[in-house]
């Protein structure tokens, strides 16, 4: 099985393209991605996948200009090819006055996030864990879903003295459990480590949202009090990541944060932050420029503090990098990939029977904005969504669709869950967030299942 | 490259695949971005590599390298049967393939200029004239354009003997103007939003585009949407433009019909379908001026191609034919559980050498009707007009939808009249289509590019075409908040 190539051969790599005639700059992104996917559908697995892949993206800076060219001929002679790829481009290109210069030299912590049992994870292993899972479901039931192990590494290094190195792994297990009368429930975990992921409760967890959402009734859209849990939360806050947490967009007034940095933007007991070097979550401790990474406080009691900045955006807001550079180009600018949702004290039950006529939501589905500067959002709910009536949960409910201001949400929130869980609304991120009990939440229209 | 992935296909046989195919895919792109007259950046990437299916007592294993070596792609080869037999520790029907007849052939998208060759600064040029043209509009706050250049050449062998060699090449370019003022972010964009307008082309697409041309039009509109009131809460009639027709077509109808989908194949991530196998023939999913069709075989759509990843010749099928559900977009494997004599309608593609093909749109058109768009918006005495997507949302079915738009009109006595920002529209699959009462002529209807439309587990994004013309809708709700 493929394994990692290492910190010496990743550089001995890069070396070769930082050796570069004719350029002011070069800075060197390399990947090294392989593993394998099982996935299933109907209860039996479908598609099931292995793959191993490699990139060398070199930027170069010439004159004031910028070139970038990527290929995935991880080789010497490919470093080289790429380079001069990327000198050739830049000598043509139109001068950049907004770069930043290249990360200068710094230190970088090891987080030991490579697993080797989960990057050595066969596909008769996935295939067990997943046979472990439909084992939970009762006749009647069946599964879909995907178990994945993947194993990356990541090297930047660039002509100012940065390099840094850093491999991992991840593990994902998804699933849908749906049969019956048409309920349907959901699971997901997502962990560091393959040892972390545990079928059999990804299974009972689905299987029981299922069961327990069968023969779904109609209700009218309105404004109720919803419980989301942290899958649905998970939602609210990557968009509002999305709409608002770059440094550039804010600096470029697209941004719902743009002229509020100091101001309370919802309720005081909402804290954001982002943190890659928390052992709570997934990543490497460097951004794609090579700046380390750090704990940066977005929204601490509700007020706004600051965006998130690349060297780009950190330069138009007269600041300094907080390491949340995507790979180049990117016109989009820098990105938190590490969200955490501080936690509270409410269980899900308190919760519930904090509720006196409101809706338990277990998931959103396929969002999207509606309003970015009023951070208003569109989607349906999924996998089970209940109508709650004097604190507990009265009967399943057919979907609705949600047109709702994240910051609005909130801005009500009456009890934050003690409990929290990693999940990733966008493939590249991953964010830790509890459940969360809102006052008001409004649903505009319904769906027939 | 023939040679290397028939290697692939004989390892596969000889570690026990009953079937196996193979595709070594070699895929160069350039994408340039200018914004206010600056450069954003020039990326140039190239991938290649080799993914091997192999089918094993009925049941599919997937493997792709990047390494070029004999040894490394005969390995990779063995894992895909390795995987295949994994695979069947928990049982299932065995998978069977429908038939095709496999073909030696050569493809390759006409193109007039090939855009690779296009020298840089002329692209960029380009972009810098209609950035400029954009900034002169007083309020315009963000002057954007970018182009996009695709060539995927792939070789394709199968153990049945087919051997295709195919180089599709996709070229496409837009304008985004922003203006901001007062915590109101409004765009425009040409030709549509989401970089533009791809298509399987060469640099003359670019060229016809005119850019430059639109560049003051859509800053223009986009200054003029921030004095704009919010589009009414009601329900009206609703003139949708071509280029929303795409988005509408995309989600509820592409999605809706893809086989495997309705198979349940694809529940975990994006959802299933309303539309069960039972429906073909039955399902009114529209009124009598809707007909669909999937066709690869058109010039110029994104989803245009001479055979798929199974090595399926590119074709033309009815998806539904005024009104009524006829056919699905489908696999060998999906089109054998349609029952003998079914075959697959060429839809299986993949994104790149990395990933195992699945079923994608090709160009899904809604066929055109009678008329110009200003003779429909001429026929409507009150409703609204939108253009442009600026967002979308449908539930885990196909059922519920809600889209957003860039720009909207009020409709009034035949005439476009006063200005609407932040537009939407919500409603139900059939229920919405079957409300269609007007779709606009051959003289309205073109071919409009998805770049990004993404599917399966991992995630997999494909480029796709629908080709559509204005239409109008009875009783829609808009103005939703």
């Amino acid at each position: 099985m493929t394994g990692p190539i290492g910190p010496n051969d990743v550089k001995a790599i890069a070396d070769e393209a930082l050796d570069l005639l004719g350029a002011d700059g070069v800075e060197v992104l390399l990947m090294h991605e392989w593993g394998g996917l099982t996935r299933f559908a109907n209860s039996s697995i479908h598609q099931s996948t292995w793959r191993e892949d490699t990139a060398v993206k070199v930027r170069v800076i010439a004159g004031g200009r910028i070139g970038v060219s990527t290929s995935n001929d991880f080789s010497k002679e490919g470093a080289r090819r790429a380079a001069a790829s990327a000198l050739e481009i830049a000598l043509v290109a139109a001068p950049d006055p907004a770069f930043a210069g290249l990360a200068p030299a710094a230190e970088v912590k090891d987080l030991d996030r490579f697993d080797e049992a989960t990057a050595r994870t066969t596909p008769e292993e996935r295939a067990e864990g997943v046979a472990t899972l439909v084992a939970q479901l009762e006749d009647g039931f069946h599964a879909a879903g995907a178990f994945d192990t993947t194993s990356v590494e990541v090297a930047i290094a660039n002509s100012e003295g940065q390099h840094c190195y850093a491999p991992y792994t991840q593990s994902t297990l998804t699933t849908v459990v749906s049969g019956g009368d048409g309920g349907a429930g959901s699971a997901d975990v997502t962990a560091g480590r393959v040892s972390e992921i545990d079928p059999e409760a990804v299974g009972r967890r689905a299987f029981e949202k299922a069961r327990d959402s069968q023969s779904a009734r109609d209700l009218e859209p309105g404004r109720y009090e919803v419980v989301l849990e942290s899958l649905a939360v998970d939602t609210l806050v990557s968009f509002l990541a999305y709409m608002g947490f770059g440094g550039r967009g804010i600096a470029e007034g697209r941004s719902p944060f743009s002229g509020k940095q100091g101001l309370k933007v919802c309720d005081d007991s909402i804290d954001i932050f982002d943190d890659a070097l928390s052992a709570e979550t997934l990543g490497i401790p460097f951004d794609f420029e090579g700046t380390p990474k750090r704990r940066i406080s977005i929204i601490e009691h509700g007020v706004f503090l600051t965006g998130v900045h690349d060297r780009r955006s950190a330069k138009q807001s007269g600041t300094e990098s907080t390491g949340h550079a995507l790979p180049p180009p990117n016109p989009e600018g820098p990105f938190p990939l590490n969200l955490f949702l501080g936690t509270g004290d409410a269980a899900i039950e308190d919760m519930i029977a904090g509720t006196r006529r409101g809706l338990l939501v277990s998931k959103f589905h396929y969002s999207n904005i509606v309003h970015p500067i009023e951070t208003t959002i569109t989607g349906m709910t999924r996998d089970g969504t209940w109508l709650i009536e004097n604190g507990v949960i009265a009967y399943p409910v057919k979907n609705f669709r949600f047109t709702q201001s994240i910051l609005e949400a909130l801005s009500n929130v009456e009890m934050i869950g003690r409990d929290s869980v990693l999940a990733s609304e966008f493939f590249f991120a991953a964010s830790r967030v509890p459940a969360l009990k809102i006052s008001g939440f409004n649903f505009t229209s319904k769906s027939d299942h | 490259m023939l040679e290397r992935v028939q290697l692939a296909v004989d390892a596969a046989r000889r570690a026990g695949a009953g079937y196996a195919d193979a595709r070594h895919v070699s895929e160069e792109t350039e994408s340039l971005t200018v914004r206010n007259q600056e450069l954003e950046g020039i990326d140039r990437t190239l991938s290649q590599g080799v993914g091997i299916r192999a089918l094993v007592d009925g049941y599919w294993g997937f493997a792709a390298t990047v390494h070029g070596e004999e040894a490394e792609i005969e390995r990779t080869a063995v894992l895909a049967t390795t995987i295949a037999r994994a695979a069947s520790r928990l049982p299932m029907e065995p998978v069977r393939l429908a038939p095709v007849e496999p073909v030696h052939a050569v493809w390759e998208t006409h193109v007039h200029e090939d855009p690779f060759a296009v020298p840089l600064d002329e692209k960029m040029a380009l972009l810098m004239e209609a950035s400029r043209r954009m900034q002169e509009v007083e309020g315009v706050s963000f002057a954007e354009g970018s182009l996009d250049f695709y060539r995927r050449q792939t070789s394709f062998a199968s153990s049945e003997g087919a051997a295709i060699e195919q180089t599709v090449i996709n070229s496409g370019g837009g304008l985004v103007a922003t203006a901001i003022r007062d915590g109101e972010v409004q765009r425009r964009s040409y030709p549509t939003s989401g970089r533009g307008d791809l298509r399987a082309a060469g640099y003359e697409h670019i060229r016809s585009l005119g850019l430059p041309a639109e560049a003051e039009r859509i800053g223009r509109q986009a200054v003029e949407l921030l004095s704009a009131k919010d589009c009414p809460s009601e329900i009206t009639t609703l003139v949708l433009d071509g280029d929303q027709m795409m988005s509408q077509v995309h989600e509820s109808v592409g999605h809706p019909l893809e086989l495997d989908r309705v198979l349940g194949m694809e529940e975990a991530y994006a959802g299933t379908s309303f539309v069960r196998l039972s429906d073909r023939g039955k399902l009114r999913y529209g009124s009598d001026l809707v007909t669909l069709s999937a066709d690869a075989t058109i010039s110029g759509g994104l989803g245009t191609f001479g055979f798929d990843d199974e090595g399926v010749p590119a074709q033309r099928v009815i998806l539904v034919e005024s009104g009524v559900f006829q056919g699905f977009i489908s696999s060998r494997e999906t089109a054998s559980v349609l029952g003998p004599g079914s075959v697959s309608s060429g839809a299986m593609r993949a994104d790149g050498w990395q990933n195992m093909p699945l079923i994608r749109m090709t160009n899904i058109n809604l066929e055109p009707g009678e008329g110009t768009l200003e003779e429909i918006l001429g026929d409507t005495t009150d409703g609204i007009y939108m253009a442009t997507n600026q967002s979308w949302s449908i539930d885990d079915k196909r059922v519920n939808f809600q889209f957003g738009c860039e720009i909207a009109w009020r409709i009034k006595n035949g005439r476009r009249t006063e200005l609407y920002k932040n537009p939407n529209y919500t409603g139900i699959t059939t229920e919405f289509w079957g409300s269609c009462d007007a779709v606009g002529g051959p003289e309205e209807w073109r071919v409009w590019g998805t770049p990004n439309c993404g599917k399966g587990q991992p995630g997999q994004v494909a480029r796709v075409g629908h080709g559509t013309s204005p239409a109008r809708f009875r009783n829609v709700r808009v103005g939703v908040r």
